[in-house]
């Protein structure tokens, strides 16, 4: 997989592009399949978990209107990008492990290599850079879905708006938002990278297919979490001022 | 990577398999004894010719005694692609144990043998899908392993390749996948293509199908459009991987009678993959014979399909009684 992730790198910077095509056609299928999963995923979540739940704790110390707070920490910084990886790995990122490995079986990615194409070049640096594209742009979509959720849970509690919005506005900064950009950025490139390896390496018929696309899904989350772990702490220690709650 | 022992004349243990086949006798092993009452022409050899210490002793001997790896010259004739002393193992499969073949330039050769023999993954090798764990393969004296992806790319223009089922592009209707290569590697005008690509497709059959998606097309056709692909450019070596597979036996006759003609009016080196007999017997000039990982024998079809060796007679004639069992 990292062999595979420095070939794909250099293959996109290094010219000729030939995957301008099929790099906006896989933008477009990802956004297709999964604008309506996230929006319904990122709104009940945001509307659960930091909302419901948060609110029903900060109710003990009448300090609900710190919501807003607690949601730049749990939307912008963490939900928002995990939520999009989740829903685009179980829904972008199978789909482009099953059709690699269908591919891969039928002895299509053979037969590409023997006509001059590279499977690389040609294949897996445009899923990389579609798949990065829509992951960060659909994290803006699911913050602001997400922050919904948090405004129907403020609802909810019959709490104002106003002051949920004050801290929320108090609390986030450009680091925040660019943070959560670029760390979702990335996790659709390890998604990427991920789910085409499984399925440029399936074998063994339709099972095969069928256990790389699995393989790829908890591949994909686990290279998500610890890729996030990691991305969290730099951040944190880089940018120290966004530890302060104000 | 060099020859090996592979150059050695297996003349001398083949005369005394010979004499023991003639005489009724059993295996080899058993007809050492018999063959003690008459004086051998030489020492006892080893079983077949193969690096030291590599496959000598123990069971491995057993195993390759059919293997005389006699090959029959096809006279004047150099060979377009060799395999020199090549092994290939996936984790604890290993699956070619020192390979040698030579494959004639400009004849229809068939390289046939048993199911899982690896005759599959000889086609792989010739155009670099695959590299060997050792031994080198040399297309018209190149070293395929040795070859940087630019020069790699460049050899296998010379090649066309039908893969089992056709291996069309799902995404593109035929037309598209047969024009792909020229689109690919060549600065022709579309008009150009079109001429290429639909006299491609008349050739076999295919004339009025163009527009029709690999998921409409019966495997036949798709085995046909396939061909029809690794014929647009020209190539100068195409290699069939089982084109007869999942096919009837009239539609395998029809496209052995289309190797044929299409050979007869192009020329080319032709690599034909299958296990069928009878399509050996209608198409085949040179055959080689893959057991257990090496060549049994081979040479030209008529030279083969006469041969002494048990093990390529009952192969060749389908027999149930041979060396040959269902393992």
């Amino acid at each position: 997989m990292m062999i595979l992730t420095g070939k794909t790198v250099v293959s996109a910077i290094r010219p000729p592009y030939p995957y301008g095509g099929e790099f906006v056609s896989q933008f477009l299928f990802a956004l297709k399949l999964c604008w309506f999963p996230l929006l319904v995923s990122t709104v009940a979540f945001g509307y659960a978990a930091p909302g419901l739940q948060a609110a029903n704790f900060l109710v003990l110390f009448g300090a609900l209107d710190r919501l807003g707070g607690f949601f730049v920490l749990a939307s912008i910084r963490e939900f928002a990008p995990f939520v999009t990886a989740i829903v685009l790995a179980g829904v972008a990122g199978t789909a482009i492990t099953a059709d690699l490995g269908a591919r891969k079986i039928r002895e299509e990615l053979d037969a590409l290599q023997v006509l001059g194409v590279d499977p690389v070049k040609n294949l897996v640096v445009p899923r990389f850079l579609a798949l990065m594209l829509v992951t960060g742009l659909f994290d803006i979509y699911a913050l602001l879905f997400g922050i919904f959720g948090g405004v129907v849970a403020t609802l909810v509690y019959n709490e104002p708006l106003g002051p949920f919005f004050a801290t929320f506005l108090t609390n986030a900064s450009t680091t925040d938002l660019w943070g959560s950009v670029l760390k979702t950025t990335l996790f659709g490139a390890v998604i990427a990278i991920v789910c085409c390896y499984k399925g440029m390496t399936a074998s063994g018929g339709a099972e095969g297919v069928g256990r790389a696309v699995n393989q790829a899904v908890v591949i994909a989350f686990m290279g998500v979490f610890a890729f996030n772990y990691v991305f969290t702490q730099t951040l944190l220690a880089t940018h120290p001022e966004i530890n302060i709650i104000r | 990577m060099s020859r090996s022992e592979s150059d050695r004349d297996p003349y001398e243990e083949e005369a005394a398999e010979q004499a023991a086949m003639d005489t009724g006798a059993d295996p080899p092993s058993e007809a050492v004894e018999t063959e003690e009452a008459a004086p051998p022409p030489a020492p006892p050899a080893p079983a077949s010719p193969r690096m030291p210490g590599r496959d000598g002793g123990g069971p491995d001997d057993d195993e390759f005694r059919w293997h005389s790896e006699e090959r029959h010259a096809v006279e004047g004739v150099q060979d377009a692609i060799e395999f020199i002393d090549v092994h290939k193992a996936f984790g604890r499969n290993r699956v070619l144990r020192g390979l040698n073949l030579g494959i004639p330039e400009g004849k229809i050769s068939m390289i046939l043998g048993p199911s899982g023999t690896g005759k599959s993954v000889c086609i792989k090798h010739m155009v670099g899908l695959l590299y060997p764990d050792a031994g080198d393969i040399l297309v018209h004296g190149e070293s395929v392993p040795s070859m940087t992806d630019d020069r790699l790319f460049e050899m296998r223009k010379k090649f066309g390749v039908l893969f089992q089922d056709g291996a069309l592009f799902g995404s593109m209707n035929l037309y598209d996948n047969t024009a792909f290569p020229l689109r690919q590697h060549t600065d022709k005008g579309e008009d150009e293509i079109a001429e290429i690509v639909d006299r491609r497709l008349q050739e076999v059959g295919l004339g009025d199908s163009g527009e029709k998606m690999p998921n409409e097309l019966s495997g036949g056709m798709r085995k046909r459009a396939g061909f029809a692909r690794a014929l647009v450019l020209d190539p100068e070596i195409v290699l069939f991987d089982e084109p007869d597979s999942g096919l009837d036996p009239v539609r395998t006759a029809l496209l052995c009678e289309l190797i044929k003609e299409v050979h007869a009016e192009n020329g080319g080196t032709y690599v034909v993959i299958t296990h069928d007999i009878m399509s050996a017997r209608r198409v085949a000039e040179f055959i080689a014979v893959l057991w257990r990982g090496r060549i049994v024998e081979s040479g030209p079809a008529q030279e083969l399909f006469d041969s002494g060796n048990a093990f390529v007679r009952q192969f060749l004639t389908g027999e149930s009684d041979g060396p040959l069992g269902m393992e």
